[in-house]
């Protein structure tokens, strides 16, 4: 971890490339959900449209984590805990995925159609 | 005794203590947003009505995402001046940041804002629209409540000529609105009969309220005292009546259990009917003359006749036309029909054809008429961009929201294809942010309109009780909003409370910093996911 003033000094340039990169990725995102030649999948919003949107926001969020969270040089123990709570998310989300995955479940009712 | 592990770490782990702690309450963290954000894909996938795609205003969501990742930058900077021993650049980007977090805060309070005033409303054969009420006025001046407050063009009008009372359950702001209504229609609502009750044992029955005393909570809260008492003496009576009759039966079936005798042990009634009290449980007024009295459409049961309240009050009296008052209407939106609709197998375009809205309003049919216009011209701008498949249809086509909303913007352009004054760019960007600004564009862009009371299905205002859209947008942006908050208050605690700290042990100041640091940057990469999945999806 950068933790003497000069190394700080030098990650200063990263913390503001970064925050450039989030920036972009921001605009990114906005651009294509309301640009129509920019759009992917059909036209509007569609699976395609959230594929791209949350792969945007999965990266921007992983820069916080790694670089203004100092994930990319933590110790183990932070790993552990973080990850723990990320399993869980993925459970729970998993269980959403497991009800789409039901054959009783009805997906045509529940497309709202 | 001295704590160990603040500034230095631990030798196990390589952390001290706050890191750990830190660490611990985000992994909570994300599996408290993370099960939210998985409560509203089961809501999004089961919703039962048109899902409301990329409704909410992006510029401001826009601006808050930069805010937040432009305070993210700061308070790592902030932090890392900390670590160079540079107090005054510390204040200049932790005071940033807080800044930041106070213009978060003040945009999502005005998009807030603008959610609680916006009507919506949902007629019988599933049309929606969406405006602003307008308010009661008598001439040209606002009616106000006993509050003082102005009242929406959204209430039930009774003609009433008796109100009951449930003495138990009566609300007394109700009360004391009735009061003023009948004191500003010059009217007067009496006691309808003396209430007689006998009040003690053995005694005979006494008045406690004469017939043409003038509603009050001091009489209401008198017959309900008298009420109260008696209920307390008749069930201590009853339950010490009982408790003889199980000594009784236990003396003759000694040998029974209680469940083989249960059924032979009764209260003898005859017996104990003369010690009763008179409960009075109800108690009814007059209305002298019938007065118009306007109700809430939440707290009343509307019917001809007799309606009630939600505290158990029975309005008699006629029921009258009770419109809800429009002033302004700013979206039509078919979507539930046409999915109603499809469901019974009849085109959109016929159940749009068919619709009260469009057989009752020339407003709504023109409007109409030119949205069609208007989804041609899409329709042609998409085939000439895109084309068609190798079966010959279009590759892309309108969505459904384009199909069948015509939402205020779409308003908006057909007032200025109509030759309405456009906004200075300044008014249009302001609308971005407050909605659309009636005042500027006037009547003939967002009429005034009445739905009779029968047409409304369901009301509200853009709040967690208008659908689950907005009851998870509002679950997550207000539980996302006070962490903003919390995370502002820790970080404004370093700004101006930790130059003390600073002097005595600055490296363990850098490492609260560190710790509050996280904490905000966690809130920006939950932010980085309610964006795009509420704004933008």
């Amino acid at each position: 971890m950068a933790d003497t003033p000069e190394a700080i000094k030098k990650s200063i340039r990263t913390y503001l490339f970064v925050g450039g990169i989030l920036f972009l990725g921001t605009i990114t995102t906005v651009l294509v959900a309301t640009v129509p030649w920019l759009d992917v999948g059909a036209h509007g919003f569609d699976k395609w449209d959230c594929v791209l949107g949350l792969t945007i926001a999965t990266i921007k969020a992983g820069l916080v984590a790694f670089v203004f969270m100092h994930l990319n040089h933590e110790k183990k123990a932070v790993y552990w805990l973080f990850a723990s709570g990320l399993c869980m998310v993925c459970s729970l989300a998993g269980l959403t995925a497991l009800a789409l995955g039901d054959p009783i479940f009805d997906s045509l009712f529940y497309s709202g159609h | 005794m001295e704590i160990p592990y603040v500034v230095t770490p631990r030798k196990d782990t390589g952390l001290f203590n706050a890191k750990i702690a830190i660490w611990l309450f985000l992994a909570s963290e994300v599996m408290l947003f993370g099960g939210f954000f998985s409560a509203y894909v089961f809501l999004r996938l089961g919703a039962d009505y048109p899902w409301p795609e990329r409704t909410l205003p992006v510029l401001p969501g826009l601006i808050n995402t930069f805010v937040l990742i432009g305070s993210s930058v700061t308070v790592v900077f902030a932090w890392a001046s900390l670590k160079m021993r540079q107090w005054r650049k510390f204040q200049i980007f932790m005071g940033i940041t807080v800044f930041c977090a106070l213009i978060f805060m003040v945009l999502k309070g005005v998009e807030y804002n603008v959610k609680f005033h916006h009507q919506a409303v949902r007629l019988k054969d599933y049309t929606i629209m969406e405006g602003h009420l307008g308010v009661e006025k008598e001439g040209e001046t606002p009616v106000l409540d006993h509050h003082g407050k102005q009242i929406e063009e959204n209430l039930i009008y009774v003609e009433t000529s008796k109100l009951t009372y449930n003495t138990v359950r009566f609300h007394k702001p109700w009360v004391e609105e009735l009061l003023t209504q009948a004191e500003h229609e010059k009217s007067k609502i009496i006691l309808a009969a003396d209430v007689t009750a006998i009040t003690k044992e053995k005694e005979p029955a006494e008045v406690i309220a004469k017939a043409g005393e003038p509603l009050s909570i001091e009489l209401l809260n008198k017959i309900q005292k008298a009420h109260l008492a008696a209920r307390a003496h008749n069930g201590a009576d009853r339950t010490a009546a009982l408790e003889q009759e199980w000594v009784k039966a236990h003396a003759a079936f000694p040998d029974k259990r209680d469940w083989q005798i249960a059924s032979g042990v009764n209260i003898d009634m005859k017996a104990l009917t003369p010690k009763l009290l008179d409960e009075i449980s109800t108690v009814a007024f007059s209305v002298e003359p019938a007065t118009r009295f306007d109700f809430h459409p939440r707290d009343i049961k509307q019917a001809d006749g007799q309606s009630r309240l939600r505290d158990d009050t029975v309005v008699d009296g006629k029921l009258l036309d009770s419109p809800m008052g429009f002033h302004h209407i700013d979206a039509i939106d078919f979507q539930y029909l046409v999915m109603k609709a499809a469901a019974k197998g009849i085109s959109p375009e016929v159940a749009i054809e068919n619709s009260w809205l469009i057989k009752n309003s020339p407003f709504a049919r023109e409007a109409w008429e030119w949205h069609q216009g208007e989804i041609v011209k899409l329709k042609a701008d998409l085939l000439k961009r895109y084309g068609v498949d190798k079966e010959g249809n279009p590759k892309r086509f309108p969505t459904h929201k384009e199909l069948y909303r015509i939402g205020w913007k779409d308003f908006a352009k057909k007032a200025e294809d109509g030759g309405h004054a456009k906004l200075s760019s300044a008014d249009s960007f302001k609308e971005e942010f407050l909605g659309p600004n009636y005042d500027a564009r006037g009547d003939e862009t967002f009429p005034e309109f009445s739905i009779p009371r029968e047409q409304v299905a369901f009301a509200a205002k853009f709040t967690p009780a208008w659908n689950t859209y907005y009851a998870i947008y509002f679950t997550i942006t207000g539980l996302h909003g006070l962490h903003v908050i919390g995370g502002a208050l820790v970080l404004s605690y370093y700004l101006f409370f930790g130059r003390k700290m600073y002097l005595t042990n600055p490296e363990w100041l850098a490492n609260r910093v560190e710790i509050g640091g996280l904490f905000w940057h966690f809130v920006d990469l939950v932010w980085i996911f309610v964006f795009p999945i509420l704004y933008l999806m």
